[in-house]
């Protein structure tokens, strides 16, 4: 207890996050460590497949083991309480970070599907649309970027680099 | 004499010249976008030097090759997101320089950097070629173990605000980089059965994913700076190409340590620029009277960095001159399109065409200047990104980002890998893990790996890393590189309480 008064509210939500990612990277971590130890030995070689991704999953977890601790002896009690609160508003503020990787997601996985020229297109006219000023002028150029990056792009590579982007089913 | 002037006139023709000026552009061009790096850049331009002479040829691809390793600085000092993996130190105080109202001047000490980088590695090349040669192909799997070991330690200046989060970090890296085929005995690992896994995470997919996903999302996280047309930085656009070029001059040391040890890690095979930017900014950093004056947008890191990315150009092709071994894909090319016109690369190269040879070192020095003629030129419009608000900005950047993924295996599941890498990136950037550590986790890995495994492959004894002396020098240093970091942290760590004590 002798530290908490040095973590500040923001600071112990920070904490508390970061100690949810050691949990869940050591999770991972363990699960990869066994997954390494049932991979064969060729009779050709000392180390095998599995040794070196065992040494590093083995350094990770005492790693991670070591941050855990660190996290909980100096985590105050009441910035559990507090963390589920600020992680909405945290959430809240980051609102358009959580639009781009939607879009982003959205565009990955319809590319391969209506073809990159229709996919690059809806996604810049969309992120570009929702992020600029409401305004005529931002509207238009926008929409002509969002052209040049699709369409344009598309006929440069295909034309000039012979590198075939996405065509769609 | 004669072979030199035979070269170097035929590199000084109006049409080499005027072909390595498009050379030097687009090797820039190319290198400045995400998710584009030279190796592209040289293998679109390799098919157009089967109709020139051999010597125009490759001089084509020298500018190319010159020009990129120039061109990832822009992205790094503008953006914060590097062009190749060779300007990873860049961002590191380039981008804050940039940041705080100066990106005329972090572009410009790159650029200078890389310049004087070029030159004097083309000087080391004339003069030291063989005999660096030699000693870079003597260096067995036990000694790239240990200089991996050797450069695994420079997470100790990449670590950030956490030295356990640096580590964490860079574990995680060499983890990623075990993902998919065993790089010796191609047997599957970690791919849960997944198709997009199996080819394990190509480096460059993940570095785009980690650096410039993760930048690019949290340019948008102040709502209303984006919704209100923010542009990327404030400050004057002013490029004060010789006020720099001096402060660039001043600092000599740093200039030539890292140009120097751009060209050494040039030389091995295996290695590259991704490597010697960051050992020279770390190598800087400890030799630095102020260290913490590093990642805050010191000239020195920039100066440091793009020395040494820009000096591997020169160190690459030590051993292909010499030798005819490639040190890395790129040089591979060169080799390729010296071939297509029936020449034959190896240690009778410079005896049978020495005019090739002579010709290639006026190329690289003639680069070079293009490069600084191009970059001086143009750096105004290019400063004029900077001015772009991030609503245009973020989009496209996120467009060109998913373009270079794509292109660089034509693999739709590299796209899927891009957005998980994206988002874990992003995640960790929240969560304050440094960023560095992990790429370097995932380009030391495989070398690591490999030549761990090789090495006991040859001989199953543990002790000859220690007996044989260039393994053993590189163990050294890296014992003694962490005893220095262990050591500064310690008296930081001191200087802190002192501080919160007086207050």
């Amino acid at each position: 207890m002798s530290r908490t008064p040095e973590i500040t509210e923001i600071q112990g939500s920070g904490e508390v996050a970061r100690l949810l990612s050691y949990i869940a990277l050591l999770a991972v971590s363990a699960g990869l460590f066994l997954e390494a130890r049932t991979i064969p030995t060729s009779r050709f070689e000392v180390l095998g497949a599995g040794a070196f991704p065992m040494l590093v999953h083995a350094t990770l977890i005492v790693l991670l083991l070591t941050a855990i601790v660190g996290s909980i002896r100096q985590l105050p009690a009441q910035a559990y309480g507090r963390f589920v609160s600020q992680i909405g508003q945290w959430a809240v503020s980051r609102r358009l970070v959580f639009m781009v990787f939607c879009c982003l997601a959205i565009y990955l996985f319809t590319m391969p599907v209506i073809g990159y020229p229709i996919a690059t297109f809806a996604f810049l006219a969309v992120l570009q649309i929702t992020f600029a000023p409401k305004t005529r002028k931002a509207i238009a150029v926008a929409l002509v970027l969002s052209l040049i990056f699709s369409f344009g792009l598309n006929w440069l590579f295909a034309e000039v680099f012979n590198v075939f982007l996405p065509r769609g089913r | 004499m004669n072979d030199f002037i035979l070269g170097a006139t035929e590199v000084l023709s109006p049409s080499t010249l005027i072909m390595m000026f498009f050379g030097s552009f687009a090797g820039i061009i190319a290198a400045a976008i995400p998710g584009f790096t030279v190796t592209m850049a040289i293998v679109l331009t390799l098919p157009l030097t089967f109709t020139m002479e051999p010597l125009q040829g490759i001089s084509l691809m020298l500018s190319v090759y010159v020009g990129g390793y120039t061109g990832g600085l822009i992205s790094a000092a503008l953006l914060g997101i590097p062009g190749t993996p060779s300007s990873v130190a860049t961002t590191f105080d380039a981008f804050p320089m940039a940041r705080k109202g100066e990106p005329g001047r972090a572009l410009s000490l790159g650029i200078w950097a890389s310049f004087f980088g070029t030159v004097i590695s083309t000087v080391v090349l004339i003069f030291a070629a063989p005999p660096l040669a030699i000693f870079a192909v003597k260096l067995g799997p036990w000694e790239y173990f240990s200089l991996i070991v050797f450069a695994l330690t420079i997470v100790a200046s990449l670590v950030g605000h956490s030295l356990q989060r640096g580590l964490i970090a860079a574990m995680i890296g060499l983890a990623i980089s075990t993902i998919g085929t065993d790089p010796m005995m191609g047997r599957p690992r970690f791919d849960m059965g997944f198709e997009l896994l199996a080819a394990g995470l190509p480096f460059l997919v993940v570095l785009i994913g980690i650096f410039a996903i993760s930048q690019l999302a949290s340019e948008v996280e102040d709502v209303d700076a984006v919704k209100a047309g923010e542009k990327l930085t404030h400050g004057e656009i002013d490029f004060k190409t010789w006020v720099v070029m001096r402060e660039v001059l001043m600092r000599p040391v740093n200039l030539i340590r890292s140009s120097l040890i751009g060209v050494a890690i040039g030389a091995l095979p295996g290695a590259g620029g991704s490597i010697a930017n960051l050992v020279a900014y770390d190598q800087a950093k400890r030799a630095s009277k102020t260290p913490e004056a590093f990642g805050t947008g010191t000239p020195d890191g920039v100066v440091a960095s793009e020395a040494g990315n820009s000096a591997t150009a020169g160190g690459g092709l030590i051993p292909l001159i010499a030798l005819g071994i490639p040190g890395s894909a790129v040089d591979a090319i060169l080799m390729a399109s010296l071939m297509v016109h029936g020449i034959s690369i190896g240690p009778r190269l410079i005896l049978d065409n020495a005019d090739l040879v002579y010709g290639m070192f006026v190329a690289m020095a003639v680069s070079s200047l293009m490069m600084l003629v191009i970059c001086v030129v143009s750096m105004r419009a290019f400063l004029r990104v900077a001015e772009v608000p991030k609503w245009v900005v973020v989009p496209i950047v996120l467009v060109c980002c998913v373009v270079g993924s794509f292109a660089l295996n034509n693999r739709v599941t590299d796209l899927y890998l891009l957005g998980f890498i994206g988002l874990f990136g992003y995640a960790l950037k929240a969560l304050d893990y440094p960023l560095a550590p992990l790429v370097l986790g995932v380009i030391l890995g495989p070398i690591a790996e490999t030549n761990l495994r090789r090495a006991l492959m040859t001989d199953s004894d543990w002790g000859l890393f220690l007996t044989r002396p260039v393994s053993l020098i590189f163990l050294i240093a890296a014992v003694l590189s962490v005893g220095w970091a262990v050591r500064g942290i310690i008296k930081s760590r001191n200087n802190q309480k002192i501080a919160k004590d007086s207050i």
